[in-house]
Formats: structure tokens, C-alpha cells, sequence
């Protein structure tokens, strides 16, 4: 049929041989003679640019094809197939997840290459580079995935390639820790992402569990099955996107090395939730409930972080915060049924967050890994490469005019305005106004004024080009990827939407052009006095503050990991304390130690017997010839 | 007549035989019972026409290997006071002829439920040399072989047991 | 009657395993041993009289033979033992005592 296309499967694959490959290489050579930095650097770009080719393959293909019928399918082999129950390894290209496959492999490949840069006199280059590989692998597997089973495989994955990152310099334990917390938050999504798809599979599953079966069934599906699997699979996006209440562990994962954040915790995994609210298009379009819970729940997280962002004193934390907001940016998107607008800014935030992360490593990496930004300053002669490709990020991401973050951003705002959630649309242009805030709150600290530590701002250089055109590149793309879904006021045709079409059950609203420029003209407003503010105070140079009163209530990031702490973890930790000190030894232990003790009893009983005597052994065999004749002649007549 | 006469007198000696055997304190004593017992079995194989096998019995049982019993026994130089000392020699007599009665009334039973037969002296044909030889060369080749290996191994280990051996002290 | 004799081969051999059972010293359990294959040839040769066929006489033979290359060794280690502890009582060997 032509529907299939056997190289899909080969999409997922490149990068995840990569892995085992360097991953044994690495295992065999690092307590002897390391190989080359060069060559794990090759042998590690070559499956994420193998995997963009191939992506580019799939997209020529789907163009070719009738935009109703415009998807390819591999089924590798049949994983189980338990009554009800058929799921294959299959693969599905199909419009959405054809465009997030481009810009996961694009972004990937760019973060490769610069990470040789980056990384470079590390001891463990060959591991990091393996499980970069497997990550690269395990989120193609999900996006690509043909069922909510296939993608679970890549969503735990890229769980797990997260936590080993996160822990990558795991000498000093916080780093471990954090590891630790980014998957155990995760952990409590994955639960509410296997009882949703449970319950899925027992409402509709007997026809088929791959997406295009159950888009088909899901009419079938009663309201409140229906709105419980939508709530629960949302509780599974929260942990792996990072929404209130599971986002705690994005900031903290920043004790990651930089380009790790920059792919996992910007542009590729930190997204697979809005994809998956994105993929389940069909059951959130029928019931705007659970899409408005999914919107308000994503515009208060992109309040919250926002705020916890303006104050913050780590370049990366004020990026990853950054990251939390705008995925609630994206949820807001999904939550009102705009998911082509949703699926928009996870593209457009792709490239300048991954931009931004790029920067902020290329700082960290000039300045010898220092990271408090109250210690930089006027760098921008001294790395203007840098200096220029973070700024055009920084206007993407507070959506200044004509940048693709303003296009983006500003699609999702229209659309929660046209469906009648004025309060979204509300928090979404204040929240943009702090956003623009923060974001140029960095740059002026960073790049602007004079240095605040002399020593080193004198050693600081520009990094090597195999760092800085990466940086180049996308920053083309953070400021003209708006292009490529330009709304009707501009005179384009929202390209990106209907390209997405077939993959999503939208219907977009109408709005009369005068309310549409309206609500445009007041998010511009928004980010320029955001920007004029940051201006005001940090332009021209500024001390670090004092914080107090409700600053530092935001620096302390409303002291919400230590309620977690204290009303969740010790608790637990407590619980498990007692059973270890007390279950254990007195309930499970004792009966073990019964058991040896009565065969140790039995055994010593039964040692009167073996007396030593070999005579006495020949009596007890006569003994028993004995017994059997008696009993043998009774059946003898 | 004769043969019956002879078959009881020949059985009373034997049994008198295996007691004497088993209730002798001396092992001089006891082996001299069980000659007692093996010459009168050899009388029995003789009423059964066994030509043959009575020669045999008489020239390897009570001949060679009686005496080499004896003969260890003489050799042992063994006195009163080798002897174990047996002193619960009745109970274990007695509990061990309880034991073993099930298993002979119960051997008994299966006996007499074979079809029984009149044992009449053959004369020719039966027993002797010739049909022994014939049977033994042709149908047991190879265990009579074999037995022959076996009894090599048996030399051999006589020889490694019994022999001079490396003190190791 | 061939009945009897095996009967009487029944008897010898009871007497025999009583004699293994219940005596202490080494030759006497050695030759109750004996009895008890004497007995075996007893019965051996009255089957063979009852189905008029040699197959039982051969056996015999094979028994005896097997019988005095056990005698040799039982003895070589009756020996052994005798100059190991200066006795001859089954009980003095109690190594398996467990």
C-alpha cells in the first residue's frame, strides 16, 4: 500500500545504534587510553543529520501526497497481540508529527555539533555523547510513535536520557539530586499518562489501539470516560512540560550541562506533552472542559513562573523559568482548541529558546562557567557574535514585532480571545509584558554596562566557530520562522495551520479584523513597556538588590519547594523509616527467620538417626523390606 | 524314598548349619558350621542333578574359599579378648528375627504359589559337564568374559590392599 | 518336590540376613554373607531342575565365581582393618556418625 514507508523505522534507529556504539566504545576505551574527542564527535552527529534527512524525505513525501490521505506508516513488528489487545512497533508520519520530526532532528543535530564545542575537555565526552544519542532516539520514538503505547516507550526514554544528563557531572551529589527529583516528578505524570491511556484502552481499545483506530472510535467514548482520560493524560503533560503542580524540577535540572538543557529542557522534551495534547486532538476537541482546565492551568503557570523569572540570579535558572512560562503559553494554546497555534510556538520556541540556551553556554563557557549574572557585564565587545544572535532571541521569545515569537505568541493570544476566554487573553498579555521584562532584564545585566568582575571579564573570548555557527543558525531561524504561518493581516495564510490540518480536530475561530488588530496592538504595547522598564533599571548598569517584601517572596520562588519538602517528601521518608526499622525486622523477617530455624530444629532431630554404624544402616534397610512385605502379601491372596 | 530321606537330612544339616553359624561367639566356630552347611547344600545340588555344580560347590566353596577364610581367621591369631565383647547379642537376636519374619513368610507365600514339580535324579543330559559347557560357551560368552575381567580386578585389588604399602607417618 | 527346596533356600537366606543384622563381629556378618549367595545358588538350580533348562547352573557358576573375588577383598580388608585398630568390631568404625 503506499501508505507504508519502511524507512521510517530507520528514523528512530540511526541515533539510538549511535548510542550503543559510543556507549561501548566509551565503556572499552575510558579507563585506558580515551579515543579522540573528534571521533565521538563525528560518530555522534552522524544519526541526528542521518535523522534529519530522513525527516526531510517523510516531509517531500507527505507534500506529494493528497492533503486527506497524507500519512505513512511502518509497523516494525507486533509487540503484543493478548486478545484485545494488538499494539505494534509501528510508526506514523503524518503532518504533526512530520513537523515536529524537522525541528527535533534540526535542533538536535545543531546542539550536537555545538556541543563538541562545549564539551570538549571533558573526561566523559564518549558518555555524554551516547546518551545525548539515545535521548535524540528515544523522543523520535515518541514522536513518531503509531499509539499511546509506542510513545510511552519514548516518553519514558527520554525520561530517563533526562535524568542521566541532569546528573551528568555526578561528583558533586546536588546535581545527583536533581537528577533525582526530575525523575521522580516525572514518575507522578507517568502515573496520570498510564491510567489515562488505560482507561482509553478499556473504553475503545478492542478496535484497535494505534491513533488512527481510536480517532475513528472515539465518538464511542461516554463524557465522563472521556473528560477522566483528558484530565489524566494532562496530568502526565504536567510532569514531563513542567505545569503547575509537577514543574518543580525544571529549574533545578539546570545543574545539567548547558546544551543538555538546551535540547532537553527547551526545545524537544519539555514539548512532548502539548504533542501529546496535540495527538489526542480528537478527545479534547469534544470536551472544552478539560481543554479550559488545560488552559487555565497553563496560563497560571505561565503567570507564576514569570514571576519567579524576573527575579531570579542564574542566567539558566531565568531561562528555564522562561521555559516553564511559555509552555504554559502553549497549554493555553492546546487548552482553547488552537493546536495548530499551540504546535506554532512549540516551533518558534524551539529555536529561540535553543538559542537562547546556546547563548547562555557560549557565556558560561567564555567566562569559565560562572553563571551568576550579577558578575557579568558589558560583554557585548567582547563576544558580539554571541551578544548578537541572544539579542534576536531575546525578541523572539518577548514576541517584539516580526520576530517569529511574536507571531506565535500572538496566535495563541488571538485564538483564546476569539473563543471567549477573555481571562486567558488577559493574563496572556500581562504576562507577556514580564516576559519582555526578564528577558531584556538579562541582556542589559549580561551584555550592557560595565563589567562587574574585571578579572574575568579580561579572559573572556569568543568560543570557537564549531559553537557559533550553530548559534548563527538558529538565530535565522528565530527570526524568520514567523514566515511560515503568517496570519491574514499580514497577507499570508496561516501555512503552518493548514498544513496541520488533517493531523488535528480544530476549528478555528472567526474574529472581525478590527477586534483581531485590537488584540495584537495590545500585546505590542505590552512587550514594549516591558522592555522600556527593563531599560529603566538595568540599562545603563545596576547593582545587585536587596531583595525584600514580595521580591524576595519571587526570589525564594514562593517558597514552594520547601512546602513540597515538608508536606510530601519527609512524610514519605518517615513512613518508609518505619517500615525499615519496625515492619521489617518484626513482621517480614521473623517469618523468614521461622522457616530456617524449624528446618535447623527438624534437621537436628533427625541426626539421632545416622548413628554411624554401618550395621545399624543395614537393620534399617531390613526394616523397611519388612514393612513392604507385609503390606506385599496382603495382595498376595 | 531314598532321595526324600536324604533331601531332610541334608536340609536339618544345613539349617543347623546357618544357626550354628549365626550364634557361635568364636568365628572359628562359625565357620566350621557353614562348612557343616556348604557340604550338605552340596548333597542338595546332587539331588537336584546338578553333577557339576555339587563338585564345584565342594571344590571352590568349602574347599578354596572356606579355607581362605579360616585360614585369615588362624592368621589373625585372634583370642578371647579380640572378640567383641556382644553383650546385647539375645535382644538383637531376637528383634531381628521379628524383622525378618515378615520377610520370610512373605518370600514363603510366593513360593508356594509356584506350580509345583517332582525333583527326579536325572541321569543324563541334565547337570553335567558337557551341557553346562555347552550353554556356558555359547549363550553366556560374554558374561563368562566378563567375569574373567572381574576377577582379574579383584587380584589386583587383593594385591594393592593387602600388599606392602609407603608408610606415611 | 521342588517346593521345598526353595523353602529351605528362603530359610538360609532369613538366617543369613539375621546373622548380618545382629552379630558384631566382622567374619561372622562376612560369612553370613556367604550363606545368604548360597541360599541364591539354592534357588538358582531348583528353578533351573523346574524348567529343565542349564541357564541356572551357568548362573551358579557366575555367582561362585563373583563370591570367592569377593572373598579375597572382603578379607584383604578385614586385614586392613584388623592392623588399623586392633579390633574386630563393626561398631569401633563409626566415621559416618553424623
Amino acid at each position: 500500500m503506499e501508505h507504508t514507508a519502511t524507512y521510517l523505522g530507520l528514523i528512530p534507529l540511526f541515533p539510538l545504534i549511535g548510542a550503543v556504539v559510543i556507549g561501548l566504545l566509551h565503556m572499552f576505551t575510558c579507563k585506558k587510553e580515551p579515543l579522540p574527542e573528534k571521533f565521538y564527535g563525528a560518530l555522534a552527529c552522524i544519526g541526528p543529520l542521518l535523522s534529519f534527512f530522513l525527516a526531510v524525505v517523510v516531509f517531500v513525501q507527505l507534500k506529494g501526497m493528497e492533503p486527506e490521505d497524507r500519512f505513512l506508516v511502518h509497523n516494525v513488528f507486533t509487540w503484543f497481540a493478548v486478545g484485545d489487545l494488538h499494539i505494534d512497533m509501528g510508526f506514523l508520519a503524518d503532518p504533526l508529527s512530520s513537523l515536529m520530526l524537522l525541528f527535533v532532528t534540526f535542533i538536535g543535530s545543531l546542539i550536537h555539533i555545538y556541543s563538541i564545542g562545549y564539551m570538549s575537555a571533558d573526561k566523559n565526552f564518549g558518555k555524554f555523547f551516547s546518551y545525548m544519542n539515545l535521548f535524540l532516539g528515544s523522543m523520535l520514538i515518541l514522536v513518531l510513535g503509531s499509539g499511546p503505547v509506542v510513545m510511552f516507550v519514548g516518553w519514558e526514554g527520554v525520561g530517563l536520557c533526562s535524568y542521566l544528563l541532569i546528573s551528568y557531572y555526578s561528583e558533586d551529589t546536588d546535581n545527583v539530586l536533581a537528577g533525582n527529583k526530575a525523575f521522580i516528578v516525572n514518575r507522578i505524570g507517568d502515573l496520570g499518562f498510564v491510567l489515562g491511556i488505560s482507561f482509553l484502552f478499556w473504553a475503545i481499545g478492542a478496535g484497535g489501539f494505534d491513533y488512527l483506530s481510536l480517532r475513528a472510535n472515539a465518538p464511542a467514548l461516554t463524557p465522563a470516560i472521556g473528560i477522566a482520560v483528558c484530565l489524566l493524560l494532562f496530568i502526565g503533560a504536567c510532569g514531563k512540560s513542567a505545569q503547575i503542580p509537577l514543574y518543580v524540577w525544571l529549574p533545578d535540572a539546570m545543574a545539567g550541562p548547558t546544551p543538555v538543557s538546551a535540547l532537553i529542557h527547551a526545545a524537544t522534551m519539555v514539548t512532548a506533552g502539548v504533542y501529546m495534547v496535540a495527538r489526542f486532538s480528537f478527545l479534547y476537541a469534544d470536551y472544552p472542559i478539560a481543554g479550559s482546565v488545560v488552559a487555565w492551568v497553563g496560563i497560571l503557570t505561565a503567570l507564576l513562573a514569570a514571576i519567579f523569572g524576573m527575579f531570579q540570579k542564574d542566567i539558566k535558572k531565568i531561562l528555564a523559568y522562561s521555559t516553564v512560562s511559555q509552555l504554559g503559553y502553549m497549554f493555553a494554546g492546546v487548552g482553547v482548541a488552537a493546536y495548530s497555534a499551540g504546535i506554532f510556538h512549540v516551533f518558534t520556541h524551539a529555536f529561540f529558546k535553543a538559542l537562547l540556551f546556546l547563548g547562555a553556554g557560549s557565556v558560561i563557557y567564555a567566562l569559565h562557567h560562572e553563571q551568576n549574572i550579577w558578575k557579568m557585564g558589558g560583554l557585548k565587545d567582547k563576544l558580539p557574535t554571541t551578544y548578537k544572535t541572544m539579542l534576536i532571541g531575546a525578541l523572539a521569545l518577548a514576541g517584539f514585532p516580526l520576530f517569529s515569537g511574536f507571531f506565535s505568541k500572538d496566535e495563541i493570544l488571538f485564538s483564546a480571545l476569539a473563543t471567549g476566554h477573555i481571562g486567558i487573553w488577559m493574563i496572556g498579555v500581562f504576562v507577556a509584558a514580564m516576559t519582555a521584562y526578564y528577558t531584556f532584564r538579562m541582556i542589559f545585566l549580561v551584555f550592557h554596562g560595565k563589567p562587574r568582575d574585571q578579572k574575568s571579564y579580561d579572559h573572556a573570548h569568543e568560543p570557537p566557530p564549531v559553537m557559533t555557527v550553530p548559534l548563527i543558525i538558529l538565530a535565522v531561524g528565530a527570526a524568520f520562522a514567523g514566515v511560515l504561518n503568517l496570519p491574514g493581516i499580514f497577507g499570508g495564510n496561516l501555512k503552518v495551520s493548514q498544513w496541520l490540518a488533517p493531523s488535528l480536530i480544530e476549528h478555528h475561530p472567526h474574529m472581525s479584523l478590527g477586534y483581531e488588530f485590537l488584540a495584537m496592538a495590545a500585546s505590542v504595547v505590552a512587550v514594549v513597556i516591558g522592555i522600556y522598564i527593563a531599560f529603566k533599571k538595568f540599562g545603563q548598569g545596576a547593582e545587585e538588590p536587596e531583595f525584600t517584601g514580595f521580591a524576595k517572596f519571587g526570589y525564594y520562588k514562593f517558597y514552594v519547594d520547601e512546602i513540597y519538602n515538608a508536606v510530601f517528601v519527609q512524610p514519605y521518608k518517615g513512613f518508609g523509616s518505619v517500615i525499615s526499622r519496625f515492619l521489617e525486622p518484626n513482621v517480614t523477617d521473623s517469618h523468614v527467620k521461622f522457616s530456617a530455624w524449624l528446618y535447623r530444629k527438624a534437621g537436628n532431630a533427625f541426626k539421632v538417626f545416622q548413628v554411624g554404624y554401618v550395621r545399624v544402616y543395614a537393620i534399617y534397610m531390613v526394616i523397611g523390606l519388612s514393612v513392604m512385605s507385609l503390606f506385599l502379601s496382603q495382595s498376595i491372596n | 524314598m531314598f532321595a526324600e530321606g536324604l533331601f531332610i537330612g541334608f536340609s536339618v544339616l544345613s539349617v543347623l548349619g546357618a544357626l550354628g553359624l549365626v550364634l557361635f561367639r568364636h568365628p572359628m566356630n562359625g565357620a566350621m558350621s557353614l562348612i557343616v552347611t556348604m557340604i550338605s547344600l552340596a548333597g542338595l545340588y546332587a539331588l537336584l542333578s546338578a553333577k557339576l555344580i555339587f563338585a564345584l560347590q565342594l571344590i571352590v566353596y568349602a574347599g578354596a574359599i572356606m579355607s581362605l577364610i579360616i585360614f585369615i581367621i588362624m592368621f589373625l591369631n585372634i583370642q578371647e579378648s579380640d572378640l567383641p565383647e556382644e553383650k546385647g547379642r539375645l535382644t538383637y537376636l531376637i528383634g531381628g528375627s521379628v524383622v525378618i519374619i515378615p520377610i520370610t513368610l512373605f518370600l514363603i507365600k510366593v513360593v508356594k504359589s509356584i506350580p509345583n514339580a517332582e525333583a527326579t535324579i536325572v541321569g543324563n543330559g541334565f547337570g553335567g559337564v558337557k551341557e553346562v559347557g555347552l550353554v556356558l560357551y555359547q549363550d553366556w560368552l560374554l558374561p563368562f568374559e566378563i567375569v574373567s575381567i572381574l576377577l582379574l580386578v579383584a587380584l589386583i585389588g587383593a594385591v594393592v590392599l593387602a600388599g606392602k604399602r609407603r608408610v606415611i607417618k | 518336590m521342588i517346593q521345598n527346596y526353595l523353602i529351605l533356600s528362603v530359610i538360609l537366606f532369613s538366617l543369613g540376613i539375621l546373622g548380618v543384622i545382629s552379630r558384631r563381629n566382622v567374619f561372622t556378618v562376612f560369612m553370613s554373607i556367604e550363606l545368604m549367595l548360597n541360599a541364591a545358588n539354592l534357588a538358582f538350580l531348583a528353578f533351573s531342575r523346574l524348567h529343565e533348562s542349564m541357564d541356572g547352573h551357568v548362573l551358579v557358576m557366575m555367582v561362585m565365581a563373583v563370591a570367592a573375588a569377593e572373598a579375597a577383598l572382603a578379607l584383604a580388608v578385614v586385614i586392613l582393618l584388623h592392623k588399623h585398630k586392633g579390633k574386630l568390631d563393626t561398631n569401633v568404625f563409626s566415621l559416618l556418625k553424623g
